[in-house]
C-alpha cells in the first residue's frame, strides 16, 4: 500500500529537517515520511545545506562597527542637500499659505461640509406662537447633506442668498443644509454670488435676555426655558467636521412663518428654525479650533436639561466624517453586518424547550445611535433588539453573598404591542465588584493603526478612551500595547499601571499608516499577555479596531481559531469597535463570542466613558462564563412564544447540557435581558404556523403531566461556570403568571418593552404589533423617572430622531 | 547618554550594565542586518542600530528579557523600514551592490578551500529576492526560530516556511549544480 508521497516542494520537509515543528505535528509527519525514502533523503540533503549555510554566513564579514570619526564631512555633505531642500519648500509652503489665506478671505467658505453660517440674532420681535424670547443663541449646525447634495447645498441660500437676503423665505420644504457660525475672519457679509454656500456671519454678542429658544420641537407645544441654555452665553466658534469635532444635527424645529430666526439670518431663506444641543467634549473639538465653549442651544423641551443630561447629548452627536460618506448614501460604504432571521413564533407542543447563551454586547444600541444621529435610519441588521435592551442598566435584585455569582428575576405583564399577549422579562444580575476589589489586571491594548484608522472617530477616539481607562487601573495593573499594520509590533511592553505617564505617553505618540495585518497582531498581543499572566486575575486584550481586516495573511478562520484558543487557556478578549464606512460588525461581534470577551461600539467619547470607565468593572472582570439559558414552558398555559432577539445566541436543547459548548460571559454588575412574547392558552392564534399531528408519536397536545405545576407559565434553567472552571452549575426557577396589567408593572419592565418594540421598529418586524414611534415614547417616559447616567432620556430622543427620519 | 524611565541610580546602573552587555553581544549581527536591509549603505544603518540601542535603553531590562535578540532585531528592522520609506528610494538590490557586500573585509584564518565553497555560496545567497534573502539569514545567521522570524518580519509562519523551504531549495539545487 503505497500512501502519499510527500512533494518534494512542501514546506514540511524543511520545517521538519530544521526542527521548527511542535511535537504532535512532528510525531506525524515522521509517521507520514517512514515509507517514503526520498523524503527522508531530502531531509538529510537539506540538514547538510543547512549546516552550510550555518558556517557561510557565519563567516561572512559583518560592516565594521567602530564609528569612525573621518566620516563627518560625508554626513554634512549628505545633510546640506536636505536642508536646503527642506528650506526652499519650506518657504514655498510658507507662501502658499499665505496667499491660500488671503484666497480665503476673498471668497465664501467653499466648505465641502456644506456650512452655512446663521447671523447672530438681531432681535426682531415676533408674533408668531413662539415665546416672546428671542433665539439669542447662535446656533451651531452640521451639514446634512444626505437630503440635500452637494450642488444644492446652496438651495436657498446660495444664489439666492444676495436675492433673498431680507425677504421671504424660500419654500418651507427646503432644508437649510448646514449652519454654522464663523470666528471673526469670516465676519464680512456671506454673498452667495458663485452659488456655494455662504459663510457666515458675525458673532452674537452674549445676549441680554436669559437664554430660552424659540424653537420648539413639532411635538411639543410648550417651550420651556432651559438650565443648560443659560451657560451659553459664549459666543459660537464654528465646529470644524474635518478635524473630526463633535457636531450635531440640528433637530427639525417648526415652520413657523415668523420665526425670529428667519428674520435675523442675513442669508434670508430659513424657513425654519433650527435647535441643537451640544456639548462638546472638549479634547476632541479643541483640536479643531482651539478651545470651544460648550453651546446648548435646547429646542428639546420635553426633556430636562441639567449639565449631565446635556452632556450625554455630546452622545447623540456624532463626528463629521459622516458626513462627508452621506453623501450618495453608501458609495463608499462597505460596512457588513450579518444577516439577522427574527425569531418566529414557536408553538409549545412541538418546541416546548427554548436554548439560546447570554449577551452583553451592547454594540449594536451605539451603532444605531450614530445612524441615527446621522439622519439615516439604520441598516435592519445592525439592529440587534437583545443588545438594544441590554445597553441599559436595571435594577434588579443582586445576587446573595456565596451563592451563584448572579441572581435572576422575572416579570411578566401584557405585551403593550399585543395586548392580547403576555410579555415576559427573564433578567440576570451579575454580582459586583468594586474596583478595589478587583484583582489585579493584566491588559494589553491591541491597537489598530491601518491607514483606515486615521480619522477623527477612530484612532483619535481610541486613544482617548484607553487613556480614561488607565486612570481607573491601580498601581499593580499592567498594560502593554501592541499595534498593528503594515507590520505590527510593541508599541508599549508591559507596564506597571503606576507609570501611568509612561503608558499615557505611548497611547499619544500612535500614529495611523500602512494597510492591517490584523493577524500577527493579534498573536503577538495574546503572547505577551500570557507573558504576564496574573494567575485568577484579569488577563485581557483589548481590541480597537473598525474591523477592516482588508489585508494580510490571516484567514477570519484563522484568527477565530486564534481567539478561540487563547480564550480557553485564560486570556480574554474585549473587541471596541470604531468607525464607520468600512466598519465590520459582523466579524468584531464574532471575534468577541469566540473570544470569550465583550464588544462595544464607540461612536463617541460619551460611549467611550460608559463603556470604559462607568463599566468597567463588567468590561474587565467576569463573573460567570458560559451563561446559557434554557426555558421550559407548559403547554397548559403557553400556546406559543417568541424570543425576542438573541438569533444568533441560539443553541439546539441538547447544547443546554453540554459544557464543550461556549455560551456568553456575565461582566462583574452586567444586567442581561430577554424578553419572550408570549400567546396564552387562551389566545385565538398561536401566531405560529401549523404543524400536521404526529404519525409515529402519541400527539403532544396531551396536558401536563402533573396536575400541581399546571399554573407554572415556565421554567427559567440557567447554567454557568465560574470563570475559571471547567464544570457548570445550573440553577432552575419556575414562573406563575399574575394577570397584571402593563400599566402596573415595574418601570424597568415599560422601558426593556419600549426598547424592544423600538427595535422591532427599526427592523421593520412584522412582529411589531400596535408598535409605533409614539408609542414607544409614551411607554418609555414611565422609565424616565429613575435614569440614572441619563441614558435613558437620550434613548428618548434617539426615538424622536427616528421620527424624523425616513424609514 | 542615560535615557529611559529609571527612577534610582541603583537601576540606572543596572539598565546600563545590561544594555552595555547587549551591544557587545549584539551590536554587530544588526548592524550586518541592518546593512542588508538598507541596501548597503553602512552609513545609515549605523544610525539606525544606534537608534535601537537607543531605544533600548529606555527599556527596563525586565521587559525585554528572554526574547532580548528578538526585541532589537524587531525594532531595527522597523527603524529601517522607516527610513526607507521617508526616503522612498526602494532601490532593487543590484549585482554591483551584491559583489560590494561579499568582498568587504578579509576574512582570517580560514582555509582556502572552505573559503572558496563559503563564498560560493554567499554568491549564490545574494542572488536570492530579497525577502527570501532576509529569510535565510534571520534563520542561519542569527539563529532565530520560525515564530521569531514571523514575528520579526510580520509574515505569517506559513509564509516564512515556504520562503525558507524554497530558498533552500533552491540553494541546494545550486550548489549541486556548481559542484560538478
Amino acid at each position: 500500500m503505497k500512501t502519499n508521497k510527500i512533494s518534494p516542494d512542501d514546506p514540511r520537509l524543511t520545517a521538519y529537517a530544521l526542527n521548527e515543528m511542535e511535537p504532535q505535528e512532528r510525531a506525524e509527519f515522521q509517521q507520514l515520511i517512514e515509507d517514503d525514502p526520498e523524503a527522508r533523503a531530502a531531509i538529510d540533503s537539506i540538514r547538510m545545506t543547512a549546516q552550510a549555510l550555518g558556517a557561510a554566513l557565519e563567516s561572512e564579514s559583518a560592516p565594521a562597527v567602530h564609528r569612525q570619526r573621518p566620516e563627518l564631512p560625508t554626513r554634512g555633505k549628505i545633510l546640506r542637500f536636505p536642508q536646503l531642500y527642506y528650506m526652499v519648500s519650506g518657504l514655498a509652503a510658507a507662501c502658499f499659505a499665505l496667499f491660500f489665506v488671503y484666497w480665503q478671505n476673498q471668497q465664501p467658505e467653499p466648505r465641502p461640509r456644506h456650512y452655512v453660517a446663521v447671523p447672530a440674532p438681531r432681535h426682531e420681535p415676533v408674533k408668531s406662537a413662539e415665546k416672546e424670547e428671542p433665539a439669542k443663541e447662535q446656533f451651531v449646525f452640521v451639514a446634512r447633506p444626505a437630503s440635500v447634495g452637494p450642488g444644492q447645498v446652496s438651495g436657498p441660500i446660495g444664489p439666492d442668498a444676495s436675492a433673498t437676503m431680507n425677504t421671504a423665505p424660500a419654500g418651507p420644504t427646503n432644508e437649510i443644509p448646514v449652519v454654522a457660525a464663523l470666528p471673526t475672519p469670516l465676519e464680512q457679509t456671506p454673498t452667495g454670488p458663485t452659488g456655494e454656500a455662504p459663510v457666515v456671519a458675525s458673532l452674537p454678542p452674549p445676549p441680554e435676555q436669559p437664554a430660552s429658544p424659540a424653537l420648539t420641537l413639532p411635538a411639543l407645544n410648550k417651550t420651556t426655558p432651559m438650565d443648560a441654555v443659560a451657560n451659553s452665553s459664549a459666543p459660537v466658534r464654528r465646529l470644524d467636521a474635518n478635524v473630526g469635532s463633535v457636531v450635531l444635527d440640528p433637530f427639525k424645529v417648526e415652520a413657523s412663518e415668523n420665526s425670529t430666526l428667519k428674520d435675523n439670518l442675513a442669508t434670508g431663506g430659513v424657513s425654519r428654525s433650527w435647535g441643537v444641543v451640544s456639548h462638546l467634549p472638549p479634547s476632541l473639538t479643541e483640536r479643531a479650533i482651539g478651545p470651544v465653549d460648550p453651546v446648548v442651544v435646547n429646542g428639546l423641551s420635553a426633556v430636562r436639561y441639567s449639565e449631565p443630561r446635556a452632556r450625554l447629548f455630546g452622545g447623540i452627536g456624532y463626528v463629521g466624517d459622516d458626513l462627508r460618506r452621506n453623501l450618495p448614501p453608501s458609495e463608499f460604504n462597505t460596512e457588513s453586518y450579518s444577516q439577522v432571521e427574527e425569531n418566529p413564533f414557536l408553538t409549545v407542543a412541538h418546541n416546548p424547550l427554548s436554548t439560546f447563551s447570554i449577551d452583553v454586547d451592547t454594540a449594536s444600541y451605539a451603532n444605531v445611535r450614530r445612524f441615527l444621529a446621522a439622519r439615516q435610519r439604520p441598516p435592519r441588521d445592525a439592529v440587534r433588539i437583545e443588545e438594544m435592551v441590554n445597553y441599559f442598566p436595571y435594577h434588579y435584585a443582586a445576587p446573595l453573598p456565596g451563592g451563584a455569582p448572579f441572581a435572576a428575576s422575572m416579570e411578566v405583564a401584557n405585551a403593550p404591542w399585543a395586548p392580547a399577549h403576555r410579555l415576559v422579562r427573564i433578567g440576570l444580575k451579575g454580582r459586583e465588584v468594586s474596583d478595589a476589589a478587583r484583582p489585579t489586571a493584566n491588559l494589553v491594548f491591541l491597537i489598530d493603526v491601518s491607514g483606515s484608522m486615521d480619522e477623527p472617530n477612530k484612532l483619535p477616539l481610541v486613544k482617548q478612551s484607553l487613556q480614561m481607562l488607565v486612570g481607573k487601573l491601580r498601581p499593580d495593573d499592567r498594560v502593554a500595547i501592541v499595534v498593528y499594520a503594515g507590520a505590527s509590533g510593541v508599541a508599549l511592553p508591559s507596564t506597571r499601571a503606576a507609570e501611568r505617564s509612561t503608558i499615557l505617553a505611548a497611547i499619544d505618540e500612535l500614529r495611523a499608516s500602512g494597510s492591517t495585518n490584523g493577524g500577527a497582531g493579534i498573536q503577538l498581543a495574546y503572547e505577551i499577555a500570557k507573558a504576564n499572566f496574573v494567575p485568577g486575575g484579569v488577563n485581557r486584550v483589548i481590541l480597537a479596531t473598525d474591523g477592516d481586516f482588508n489585508v494580510g495573511t490571516t484567514s477570519e478562520g484563522e484568527l477565530i481559531r486564534l481567539v478561540q484558543a487563547k480564550a480557553r487557556s485564560g486570556v480574554f478578549l474585549t473587541v471596541l469597535g470604531v468607525g464607520t464606512g468600512n466598519f465590520k460588525d459582523a466579524m468584531l461581534a464574532k471575534l468577541a463570542d469566540k473570544g470569550n470577551g465583550n464588544y462595544a461600539y464607540l461612536d463617541t467619547v460619551e460611549e467611550a466613558r460608559k463603556a470604559l470607565v462607568a463599566q468597567a468593572g463588567g468590561t474587565l472582570v467576569t463573573v460567570a462564563k458560559d451563561v446559557k439559558i434554557q426555558v421550559e414552558f407548559n403547554p397548559a398555559r403557553v400556546q406559543s412564544y417568541r424570543l425576542l432577539g438573541y438569533e444568533k445566541r441560539m443553541q439546539r436543547a441538547e447544547d443546554f447540557n453540554n459544557d464543550r459548548v461556549d455560551a456568553g460571559e456575565i461582566g462583574a454588575g452586567h444586567t442581561v435581558t430577554a424578553l419572550y412574547e408570549i400567546v396564552p392558552v387562551e389566545g385565538s392564534e398561536s401566531g405560529a404556523g401549523s404543524v400536521d399531528p404526529l404519525k409515529y408519536q402519541a400527539t403532544k397536545e396531551a396536558g401536563t403531566r402533573v396536575a400541581s405545576i399546571s399554573d407554572e407559565l415556565l421554567t427559567l434553567k440557567i447554567r454557568y461556570k465560574e470563570p475559571t472552571a471547567d464544570v457548570s452549575s445550573k440553577v432552575e426557577f419556575p414562573l406563575r403568571d399574575s394577570d397584571r396589567r402593563f400599566e402596573e408593572a415595574s418601570t424597568d419592565f415599560k422601558f426593556t418593552a419600549a426598547v424592544a418594540a423600538f427595535g422591532m421598529i427599526l427592523r421593520d418586524s412584522p412582529n411589531r404589533g400596535d408598535a409605533t414611534l409614539g408609542n414607544v415614547i409614551s411607554w418609555a417616559r414611565a422609565g424616565l423617572e429613575d435614569d440614572a447616567g441619563g441614558y435613558r432620556s437620550e434613548f428618548v430622543e434617539l426615538v424622536r430622531l427616528a421620527g424624523e427620519t425616513a424609514p | 547618554m542615560e535615557a529611559g524611565d529609571v527612577n534610582t541610580d541603583h537601576k540606572d546602573h543596572e539598565c546600563n550594565a545590561f544594555v552595555q552587555a547587549a551591544v557587545e553581544r549584539h551590536q554587530a549581527p544588526l548592524l550586518r542586518y541592518a546593512t542588508r536591509l538598507l541596501h548597503g549603505d553602512t552609513d545609515r544603518a549605523r544610525d539606525v542600530v544606534q537608534d535601537t540601542f537607543v531605544r533600548l535603553m529606555g527599556q527596563p531590562p525586565s521587559e525585554v528579557d528572554g526574547h532580548l535578540v528578538e526585541w532589537l532585531f524587531t525594532v531595527c528592522r522597523n527603524r529601517t523600514l522607516d527610513v526607507l520609506r521617508k526616503e522612498s528610494r526602494m532601490r532593487t538590490f543590484t549585482e554591483g551592490q551584491a559583489e560590494r557586500l561579499t568582498a568587504s573585509e578579509p576574512r582570517p584564518g580560514s582555509a582556502l578551500e572552505r573559503d572558496e565553497t563559503q563564498s560560493a555560496l554567499l554568491g549564490l545567497i545574494d542572488h536570492l529576492p530579497a525577502n527570501q534573502q532576509e529569510v535565510i539569514r534571520l534563520k542561519f545567521q542569527n539563529g532565530f526560530s520560525y515564530k521569531e522570524i514571523s514575528r520579526i518580519t510580520s509574515l505569517s509562519m506559513g509564509n516564512v516556511g515556504f520562503l525558507i523551504h524554497t530558498a533552500v531549495a533552491r540553494l541546494r539545487k545550486e550548489m549541486a549544480a556548481q559542484s560538478k
